[in-house]
């Protein structure tokens, strides 16, 4: 029983560990917690949805359109919204992010309404492996999950700009005099984001059932995971979706189901409180 | 002096807000020459380095050419590109990066630089060499500002903007400090420097300019300024 919930937990994590990465990266960019992430990865969802089922392509074209979708609304939002309002308080943009949440929601809502939908796969049995049941769908999950989140943080550590985006979200004054342009920094860590939120909401769709709400149910696990990791933290953060990927499992054996998701508010609410630069950030110092 | 001096400032105003800090300030550097700006706090030191940098625009009208172009109002990141390096005073290191990636960024704008770059920079300070993977923001004090002074090396600046780069040091670490900006200056590399440790900065350098209340107020040889009663009571103090 325990050793099914912590593989359920690690499948758990693999969903929530991208978007938290995205996520930590963009807020790091950016300086504000952007509530529309759960947005982009409903749009991810539905943008495969659309070409798995509606267009009856594979369903590798389906993650590469999740992607595109995802980076072109995520950027989309920047150039319409959040653009026109940099310099404004991070807690204006927060606001403002839940509007375009909502906004994006209700368009995938007026195209396709509120029914549950799935990809057009064959149904097949679950494996059992040391006795722990996995469906092949979830092996992929991890599998993708591992390899998009090690090829970012290759990404951050090892390529040009990489370490400009780390420079920018660590100092981007001092970026900017250094010659690293913030705007092209910031456009392409729009695009990187979007499309790992959308390749987020393709793989939430191969898990669970695709419909208007499955972006919205990530969010407060994501912002959890990567808040317990330590917001700015790429690393931290996928360690936090492992702990509260598992916490969120763990928590069905002596809790009804329905109250996993409150585990995520749970653990923001306790580091907010104890810890609020997370397991691996650094607090700020004041002088 | 000719219109493409390294960097020539004119009638600059600049400041934060609806505020004027600094108040229609000219002046220029010519190639391999050093002038210091001293005054005292709230004077617009820092802010005319910065608006010269781009780190805060310059109000319409204002002038900074650098080489014969106008780069007033581009974004920091041009003026970096133009040749201008500007060294602040705090916050001048990337912290989470190492030592090693702080100086790679020094290079962002020609990449292809990177390896003369370190070498240039490692022969300057070699403990940048032995340090090369620690995290800059665990650095003590003096090696974080050899570290922002190599990152503005990295691609062999024309300009080089200085804001108290011996703030904080210790006094043998100001010794080298000096050193280091007086080996750079003779290689050809203007250089504009603001600085407390006036008498210290006025005699490595060929001219001073005072700033009051956001506008100079003298200017002159170091030599001169060094000698002027006036200027030394008002502002080098006791320390001369």
């Amino acid at each position: 029983m325990i050793g099914q919930l912590i593989l359920n937990g690690f499948i758990n994590a693999a969903l929530l560990a991208p978007p938290a990465v995205a996520f930590t990266i963009l807020f790091g960019i950016l300086k504000f917690p952007n509530f529309a992430i759960g947005a982009y990865v409903t749009v991810g969802a539905f943008a495969a949805f659309a070409v798995n089922v509606q267009l009856g392509l594979p369903i590798w074209v389906a993650v590469v359109g999740a992607m595109a979708a995802g980076a072109a609304v995520a950027w989309l939002s920047d150039a319409l919204v959040f653009k026109p309002l940099r310099g404004h308080a991070p807690v204006t943009l927060l606001v403002v992010s839940i509007a375009v949440a909502f906004i994006l929601e209700q368009c995938v809502r007026l195209f396709y309404g509120g029914n549950v939908r799935g990809f057009d796969l064959a149904l097949e049995r679950p494996m059992r492996l040391w006795g722990l049941r996995i469906t092949k769908e979830q092996l992929e999950i991890l599998v993708i999950s591992a390899v998009i989140t090690l090829l970012v943080h290759l990404l951050l550590t090892y390529t040009a700009v990489g370490k400009a985006m780390r420079a920018t979200a660590d100092n981007p004054g001092l970026a900017e005099v250094r010659g690293i342009p913030h705007r092209r920094i910031a456009v392409f860590t729009w695009l990187l984001c979007g499309a790992i939120f959308g390749l987020s909401g393709f793989l939430a769709g191969l898990d669970l059932v695709i419909e208007p709400h499955i972006g919205w149910n990530l969010t407060i696990p994501i912002f959890a995971a990567a808040i317990l990791g330590g917001i700015g933290s790429a690393g931290g953060a996928l360690l936090g979706a492992i702990l509260v990927g598992i916490a969120e499992e763990l928590t069905v054996l002596v809790l009804p189901t329905t109250y996993k998701v409150a585990v995520g508010f749970l653990i923001i609410t306790i580091l907010l409180l104890f810890r609020p630069h997370g397991l691996f950030g650094q607090a700020e110092i004041k002088k | 002096m000719s219109n493409d001096a390294p960097l020539r400032i004119e009638g600059l105003r600049a400041g934060y807000g609806q505020a004027d800090i600094v108040h229609g300030v000219s002046l220029s550097v010519a190639r391999a020459e050093m002038v210091t700006i001293i005054g005292p706090n709230g004077a617009g030191k820092s802010t005319l380095l910065k608006a010269a940098a781009g780190a805060v625009r310059p109000r319409p009208g204002s002038s900074v050419t650098v080489a014969g172009r106008e780069v007033a109002g581009l974004p920091a990141s041009e003026i970096a590109r133009a040749g201008v390096a500007y060294v602040p005073q705090e916050a001048n290191v990337f912290r989470s990066l190492s030592v090693r990636e702080n100086l790679e960024l020094g290079a962002w704008s020609d990449r292809r630089r990177i390896a003369d770059g370190l070498a240039r920079v490692h022969a300057i300070f070699p403990v940048l060499s032995e340090r090369a993977g620690a995290r800059a923001g665990l650095l003590s004090g003096g090696q974080r500002q050899m570290v922002a002074f190599a990152m503005a090396l990295m691609l062999e600046p024309a300009v080089l903007l200085l804001d108290e780069p011996s703030a904080g040091l210790s006094p043998v670490m100001v010794d080298q400090m000096f050193e280091a900006i007086i080996a750079v200056n003779r290689t050809g590399v203007a250089i504009l420097m603001v600085e407390q440790n006036a008498v210290q900065a006025l005699k490595i350098s060929n001219r001073g300019v005072v700033m009051a209340a956001g506008a100079v107020a003298a200017t002159g040889t170091a030599a001169d300024l060094l000698a002027d009663r006036s200027v030394a009571e008002l502002y080098l103090g006791a320390a001369r």
